[in-house]
């Protein structure tokens, strides 16, 4: 269950980083 | 077969199911149709699809690119079919459970993906409101309140965090969303096409794809489940109501209008600022700051809408969910009055901070109204009782925009410079938190009268 619970939490955690990372990476301009 | 596993029976979790299997079925539903708040990115593109590189005027033959007010309108229905569709199918998901609930929000929200390919393709503006706006807007509806309702049951103990997590998905979906549709349509760009049908067509397949995981992990917990060592509290808090109140009568109590009032305000002031975050910041800050760097404001907004979802809900366990929502609106009142000040004093990181903070408590206010309305009305309805209060949702996406743009439009004619053409509308808008803070402070316990007599209905049909 723990293996299933790290694909899980994986599967939609990857592209919500992602999402976030080029986010930071706009905002970042803000303060330049 | 594929109708026994979409059943309620089916996902009814063993009494040692690990409960922490549960936030990312939430979270795959949430992250996908949470894409709406990123529909803007198409809006240029779709005025371009005959042009290309601009937008061709309509020529002899009656054929031309869309205007921008063409495009626009299928947000607008997509949200304002959002609320309707929670509030009509409301019933229809607690009563299928979330599985097939999610399945049919996937099959609708990808489905309006690929109409309006379609309608690209046939370059058919009817076809993408129907498509995205109403079919994709039924799917947003469905698949937002589907998994709410689980995770209250799941989180008794932690049921602000518990839909803080889910709701926080909804934030981060326009995170994903944003870039990853900018990315296709350069991947798919030709010289006879900027790449929309084609991103249109696969993102519906993706997004069904990562909807299936929310239907393969969906699960309800087994009647008298609790977690492990958890005992309710003797004495609960006095809004927290150990009864139920079913949906059709939870409509008719003062509580349920209050709180509608209270979601429509919060909501109304934060979706105004979105609506005209990049021209206000551009105009508010002349000279500092062009288009590209207010795209960063934007996303940083986005950024913080999904952080507060999270944030504030959890917080709400700890403060009582009254308590939130006067942060919110007292926080606020003070936030939205400065911000002028804060303008005319030339002072941009002061200006984003509290701008970051208001939509913080825009996204937590979404974030802790599932579980409010839980301690209010009890677990039997909640989620269509939520599905109903998100009419408030389809009335705010209308009002703000449209209150902020007339005040600015107005100052604008009225000889005021555009740098404090916005000073009027925050100051307007601190009225609109004042009397969800009334709302809020009028709030009660639901009298015994509206409870509901017999035992909870059981969560499987037998």
């Amino acid at each position: 269950m723990r293996a299933k619970a790290i694909v899980l939490w994986l599967a939609v955690g990857l592209p919500l980083l992602w999402g976030v990372y080029k986010t930071l990476q706009n905002a970042a301009k803000l303060f330049h | 077969m594929a109708a026994a596993f979409l059943s309620k029976e089916a996902t009814i979790a063993p009494l040692d199911y690990n409960r922490i299997l549960v936030p990312p079925a939430a979270l795959a539903a949430h992250l996908s149709i949470g894409q709406v708040y990123a529909f803007s990115v198409f809006n240029i593109p779709l005025t371009r699809l005959i042009g290309i590189t601009h937008s061709a005027p309509v020529g002899a033959d009656g054929v031309g690119d869309w205007t921008s007010n063409d495009v626009v309108i299928i947000f607008s229905i997509a949200i304002a079919v959002l609320g309707t569709a929670a509030a009509l199918f409301g019933r229809w998901v607690e009563r299928v459970g979330p599985r097939k609930s999610m399945f049919v929000a996937a099959l609708c929200f990808a489905g309006g993906f690929i109409v309006s390919a379609i309608g690209v393709h046939y370059h058919w503006l009817l076809l993408l409101y129907l498509g995205y706006g109403v079919l994709g807007g039924c799917g947003l509806g469905i698949g937002y309140i589907s998994p709410v309702s689980t995770l209250i049951k799941w989180f008794p103990d932690r049921p602000g965090m518990a839909t803080g997590i889910a709701i926080m998905g909804f934030g981060g979906g326009a995170l994903i969303a944003s870039p990853l549709s900018v990315w296709l349509m350069d991947h798919f760009k030709t010289p006879s096409s900027n790449g929309v049908l084609e991103t249109f067509a696969t993102m519906g397949v993706m997004y069904f794809m990562f909807m299936m995981i929310g239907v393969y992990a969906a699960r309800v917990p087994a009647e008298g489940w609790k977690p492990a060592g958890w005992v309710p509290p003797a004495t609960p808090q006095r809004l927290v109501t150990q009864a139920h109140v079913a949906v059709d009568v939870a409509w008719k109590t003062p509580q349920f209008w209050l709180l509608w009032v209270v979601l429509c305000m919060n909501v109304t002031a934060g979706i105004a600022v979105i609506s005209q975050a990049s021209p206000m910041i551009q105009e508010i800050f002349a000279g500092r700051v062009n288009a590209e760097i207010a795209a960063g404001f934007v996303g940083l907004l986005s950024l913080f809408n999904m952080i507060g979802r999270f944030f504030w809900a959890s917080a709400s366990d700890y403060l009582g969910r009254r308590n939130t929502y006067i942060v919110f609106f007292a926080l606020g009142i003070l936030l939205y009055s400065t911000v002028p000040s804060l303008g005319r004093a030339g002072s941009l990181p002061l200006f984003v901070a509290a701008f970051v903070i208001i939509l913080s408590m825009y996204g937590g206010g979404f974030a802790t109204i599932p579980a409010y309305l839980r301690d209010v009305f009890g677990t039997m309805h909640v989620g269509a009782i939520h599905g109903r209060l998100l009419t408030a949702w389809s009335v705010a996406g209308v009002l703000g925009p449209e209150l902020m743009s007339i005040l600015r439009d107005d100052r604008i004619k009225n000889g005021v410079p555009k740098a404090q053409a916005y000073s009027v509308t925050m100051y307007v808008l601190c009225g609109f938190l004042l009397l969800g803070l009334i709302c809020n402070i009028c709030m009660r316990p639901v009298h015994e009268r509206y409870h509901h007599r017999e035992p909870a209905p059981p969560r499987s049909p037998t």
